[in-house]
């Protein structure tokens, strides 16, 4: 029933879902982000098919505007091509992969030299809003704004971890053409831990630290964290050390 | 059956259900553990409670792992299909407590138990696979290989690509045993691209990277999964 309601409003709002395939990606002094292209599934699924396919992978920066643009030509299906993304001064933000018959496993690995982490993109949408609809948006969103809230279009849950060796941080990632506000809520011991409205622009991102207060001793704590906004957005975990984000990073999927 | 890893001094945390909505409503009915050392001897059996959000595998494992090494940790999680339209997934916290890597965050494989259908297959027809990057870091690879079913031997293949030079490796395992196959990082000046898993059924199985200096796990991933 929700489901269909859902289809209904966006069928009223114009909205648009274009498949996309995408990553989040994130850049440091001295922690290289590296996109890994292949079509290893094709052996598996479509037949050895994958001769001389070309992707085109495009590199939205935090404010949502394109940084990059690379293209890269698997040789076969065995084949398989780094492709280094651009540090900006955000370091962060997402890319979008194109590439007839990819449509998984595609992964993004953060690099500090030593090692590296290592995680997988989604094969999703973008959602495009026409000029009256993101107007619409804006007006409603920035009345609500006003009181610190947002239209809970979508929601997420998450559990966010800080202890005294780490602390969890998230890479939000607007996956649509509006302003996407999202509120952040984080609840620690089951008591509300703050609040707080984002404000991310068509096709951005923001890499943020959601949980409680930060904690210097003691056991690790477990947060959880409540998202809601306006419109598609998705995030991935990013897990930093004791050095925080100045250190190497992990970086995780979530469902 | 979902199925990890568990190593002494590590802190590892288990989301029982990931994306907890914020009420708590959505709970599992029941929930079991069970771990096994290398050679498939159970050492833990619990009941846990069900409505639990996190558990602490080192408070519920951290003796059994000190005295008997690396656990397979096995959950069969029951749940009402009414409440959870697909099935429940479990993600993990991971970082050694005296990390100098970051903390890992992980799904926990979703695998086989008890007699699968696939045990009357004649051919290899589960593929799972995982890409490395072509450079040299510090770091030590390896497959960490579980067979959860009760009556079934596992006779898989690990199948590594070196830029061209492919090795296989036959892998036996008896059920509830479990093994971590070494993958050197670089032969012959040919660095490792990928890996291949082929077996009769689901194992649980993670690509596992450790730091050279000291083994701290600095990769913990699932691999992708194929059927043919």
């Amino acid at each position: 029933m929700r489901a269909r309601l859902r289809s209904l409003a966006r069928r009223l709002l114009g909205v648009r879902r274009v498949p996309a395939y995408y990553l989040p990606w994130l850049t440091r002094p001295g922690l290289e982000c590296v996109v890994l292209i292949n079509n290893v599934e094709s052996r598996f699924t479509s037949g050895r098919d994958a001769a001389g396919l070309q992707a085109t992978v495009t590199q939205h920066d935090a404010d949502g505007r394109v940084v990059a643009v690379q293209t890269t030509t698997l040789a076969d299906s065995a084949d398989a091509r780094e492709v280094r993304l651009v540090p900006t001064a955000a370091g962060h933000g997402f890319v979008t992969v194109e590439a007839p018959r990819i449509r998984s496993d595609l992964y993004v690995a953060l690099v500090d030299g030593m090692a590296y982490t290592a995680t997988h993109g989604r094969q999703e949408f973008i959602e495009h809003y026409p000029a009256w609809t993101r107007a619409a948006l804006a007006l409603a969103g920035g009345l609500l704004a006003l009181a610190g809230r947002t239209i809970p279009a979508f929601a997420r849950d998450q559990y966010v971890y800080d202890g005294p060796g780490s602390r969890s941080h998230l890479l939000l990632m607007n996956l649509s053409n509006v302003v996407n506000c999202i509120r952040v809520a984080t609840t620690r011991a089951g008591r509300p831990a703050g609040a707080r409205l984002l404000r991310l622009p068509p096709l951005g991102a923001a890499l943020v630290d959601v949980g409680g207060p930060a904690r210097t001793g003691g056991p690790l704590a477990v947060d959880r964290v409540r998202l809601t906004g306006n419109a598609w957005f998705n995030l991935y975990l990013v897990g930093a050390g004791r050095r925080g984000l100045d250190g190497a990073l992990s970086l995780m999927h979530v469902k | 059956m979902s199925a990890t890893f568990h190593e002494a001094g590590y802190v590892h945390l288990v989301e029982l259900v990931h994306q907890k909505d914020p009420g708590a409503r959505r709970r599992l009915a029941s929930l079991r553990l069970d771990a096994y050392d290398g050679a498939g001897r159970r050492h833990v059996a619990a009941e846990l409670d069900p409505t639990r959000e996190i558990l602490d595998l080192e408070a519920l494992l951290g003796e059994a792992s000190r005295a008997h090494g690396r656990l397979l940790v096995v959950f069969d999680a029951r749940y009402d299909p009414r409440v959870f339209p697909y099935r429940p997934h479990h993600y993990a916290y991971l970082q050694r407590r005296d990390a100098t890597a970051p903390p890992l965050y992980y799904a926990v494989n979703a695998t086989l138990g008890g007699v699968p259908d696939r045990v009357g297959a004649v051919a290899l027809n589960n593929f799972e696979s995982y890409l490395f990057l072509d450079r040299p870091v510090a770091e030590r690879y390896a497959l960490a290989l579980g067979n959860l079913s009760r009556f079934a031997t596992a006779e898989a293949q690990v199948v590594r690509y070196y830029e061209g030079e492919r090795l296989t490796e036959e892998v036996r395992l008896a059920p509830k045993t479990h093994v971590e196959v070494a993958l050197e990082p670089e032969r012959a000046g040919r660095r490792l691209r990928r890996v291949e898993l082929k077996a009769l059924f689901r194992l649980a199985a993670y690509a596992v990277g450790r730091r050279a200096s000291g083994g701290e796990l600095a990769l913990f991933d699932h691999l992708f999964t194929y059927f043919k």
